[in-house]
């Protein structure tokens, strides 16, 4: 993952800062967001709530909540600078990008068949007839392993389980034919052997279509599973990027090195999981340097008031921590 | 039933009625027993009935049929203030349980009056007691639950729970809605509690690294029906039923990049319609011709004290089971 190429990119995001009003302040929930994703390529990004992980999402679309802006940064999709007008949803959206999100019953349509909602973007997008669309509509839910796709073109989301619905979200952000799907927490209200089903369509489409895939998680079971590079989110900066199995083995960030610690893992149950000391930050109130010094435990006076930048910690890796060097594998505070 | 147990839950069943005159059964023949002093965690999926399972022990739910008896009592539908005092529930939405106009203090004392439990002039330290016990600080007693975090408000929820000395705490899903790295300091204090306090635990999940954690012995659900039972161990590296080896499999793990799940097919029926036999067996990679036929009940598979509703459960897993 560089900050470089985005001309042969999937998805180059650049420098990507984004201020929201709340209670009379304004707030950069995302701030200098780099990163880009290539074709058939999958990318996590892990963090807690308030990380700024899924505004940095609604920005890539333009779909930000009111009185939210995009103060810098520019997207392109395969090589093209997306403008922000044309980021919005509607018929004239931009086809190369969809997003699949956590609730689908909150993001699809109630009162239209979920046939009629996957056959839209074909026909008014796409310019299809109304027949080709139709078909299109059945081969996607065929595509996304909905049983028997024609009875279930004609029902209602409510008529759906949780998993099925989720499936035909995915359907939906495929009907345009996108080149970049971006995932905010698709199974994170889903049950694990369904997560487990949806994580493996996902895989299975970006193999077979060249989808890139932008999964945003809180999980980094999920990140592990789904993903093959991973940037971490931390005050609305991304704090560490790199392969997401050299990440997990052997993280550079203090941050993502608290994550990992304070994860509960099924197969080492008398590890005894070790939280973060301390809460993450108010956005509006963010310490002065590094934001997560209040909770690190390599924190030095430097940390407190250099402004640090990711920066290269060895092939494909970043880490925008002062001591990176400190953090050895298997090392544990305390 | 085991005299051992603070709770014992004997073929408890609770329906709903559904359409069509039909009855939805949440829980069906459920048997239980928890041992004072320790933590049995519940696993299933949505619509397992582990929450209806908890309900019912609660008196939320009246059960269709069975019993359920606290330190060997039976308890029926209309409890006594004392019976409800005993048998104390910790929800996953701390928020939607505490009322956010009242202070910690208020919250607390009140119970302490209702319930009689200690003298006026010992409330506050009573009060200080509880918040000690779940590692926040006095001055926490003079907030609202607005004010708090997430892993706050779970914990004032418990020091709610604890503050009327209850047999029996239930904690329904209680640290899945909160942020990863505060989870950890929840389930601690658990532990804390239960070495602590010699609390006696039910700890309903869908996570199965949580319920490993905290769990002494384990029952996982499917479809109302407890398919396996057994100590923590026995369950997560004996596992004699296909769908716990599934739930198991299905876990997302930070460094197992190159290994594949085994990818349960389709979803769980609706409990309205229940498969014949074993209500598993249309999802089931080990499924033979029986499994339609008969529903395997209940039985020990391997150790003492493990059990398994599985007709192969005393039979290695096949090799159908890894595609």
């Amino acid at each position: 993952m560089s900050v470089v190429s985005a001309a042969v990119s999937a998805l180059a995001v650049e420098d990507l800062s984004v201020e929201l009003p709340r209670d009379g302040t304004t707030i950069r929930p995302v701030n200098g967001v780099s990163f880009t994703v290539e074709r058939g390529r999958s990318l996590a990004i892990v963090g807690e709530s308030g990380s700024g992980k899924s505004v940095t999402l609604r920005a890539i679309l333009g779909l930000l909540p009111k009185g939210g802006r995009i103060t810098s940064g520019h997207v392109a999709v395969e090589g093209r600078t997306l403008k922000e007008s044309r980021r919005n949803l509607g018929r004239g959206r931009d086809a190369h990008l969809s997003i699949v999100f956590q609730d689908p019953l909150a993001a699809l349509n109630p009162v239209l068949t979920v046939g009629a909602q996957i056959a839209e973007a074909p026909r008014f997008v796409l310019g299809l007839t109304r027949r080709a669309a139709r078909d299109r509509a059945l081969e996607l839910l065929r595509l996304v392993g909905i049983p028997d796709p024609v009875r279930r073109y004609d029902a209602y989301p409510h008529e759906l389980s949780g998993g099925l619905r989720q499936r035909v979200m995915i359907a939906v952000a495929l009907s345009s034919e996108p080149k970049v799907l971006l995932c905010d927490e698709p199974t994170t209200s889903l049950d694990v052997t369904i997560q487990a089903q949806v994580l493996a369509l996902l895989s299975d489409l970006r193999r077979d279509e060249g989808l890139a895939l932008v999964f945003v998680t809180h999980d980094l079971g999920v990140a592990a599973e789904v993903a093959e590079d991973l940037a971490v989110m931390y005050a609305g900066r991304l704090v560490e990027t790199g392969p997401v199995s050299e990440v997990l083995s052997s993280p550079k960030h203090p941050y993502t090195f608290g994550l990992l610690e304070s994860a509960i893992d099924v197969d080492t149950p008398d590890r005894i999981p070790l939280a973060i000391p301390g809460s993450l930050p108010d956005l509006s109130q963010l310490p002065k340097g590094c934001a997560f010094h209040p909770r690190c435990f390599l924190a030095t006076p430097e940390c407190t008031t250099t402004d640090v930048e990711l920066r290269s910690v060895g092939e494909g890796r970043a880490s925008a921590c002062l001591h990176a060097d400190q953090l050895t594998i298997g090392t544990r505070r305390s | 039933m085991t005299s051992g147990n603070v709770l014992n839950v004997e073929h408890v069943s609770v329906s709903f009625p559904a359409e069509h005159g039909r009855r939805l059964w949440a829980v069906d023949d459920v048997s239980l027993g928890l041992e004072r002093g320790t933590v049995l965690g519940i696993v299933g999926e949505s619509g397992s009935g582990k929450t209806t399972v908890a309900r019912s022990i609660t008196g939320q739910e009246v059960p269709s049929s069975g019993e359920i008896f606290l330190d060997g009592v039976p308890l029926d539908a209309h409890r006594s203030r004392s019976t409800n005092r005993a048998i104390q529930m910790v929800f996953q939405d701390p928020y939607a349980s505490l009322n956010p106009r009242l202070t910690v203090r208020q919250v607390l004392r009140e119970l302490l009056r209702i319930h009689h439990l200690v003298s006026r002039d010992d409330e506050e330290e009573r009060c200080r007691e509880l918040m000690r016990d779940v590692g926040l600080p006095p001055a926490a007693l003079d907030g609202k639950p607005g004010q708090f975090s997430g892993g706050q408000r779970q914990r004032i929820a418990i020091a709610r729970a604890l503050a009327v000395e209850p047999q029996v705490l239930i904690a329904d899903e209680p640290v899945s809605a909160l942020d990863v790295s505060v989870q950890a300091t929840i389930l601690q204090l658990f532990h804390d509690l239960r070495e602590r306090l010699s609390l006696s635990v039910i700890f309903i999940s869908h996570n199965l690294a949580v319920v490993r954690h905290l769990s002494d012995r384990v029952a996982v659900m499917y479809l109302g029906k407890i398919v396996e039972e057994g100590e923590r161990e026995q369950i997560f590296s004996d596992p004699r039923h296909p769908y716990t080896r599934s739930l198991l499999a299905s876990v997302p793990r930070l460094h197992a990049a190159s290994v594949a799940p085994p990818r349960l097919r389709g979803e769980p029926p609706s409990p309205v319609d229940r498969p014949s036999g074993c209500a598993f067996h249309p999802r089931c990679p080990r499924a033979e011709e029986i499994c339609a036929r008969e529903s395997p009940a209940l039985l020990e598979a391997g150790d003492g004290g493990h059990l398994a509703a599985c007709h192969f459960r005393n039979e290695p897993p096949t090799d159908l089971e890894d595609s």
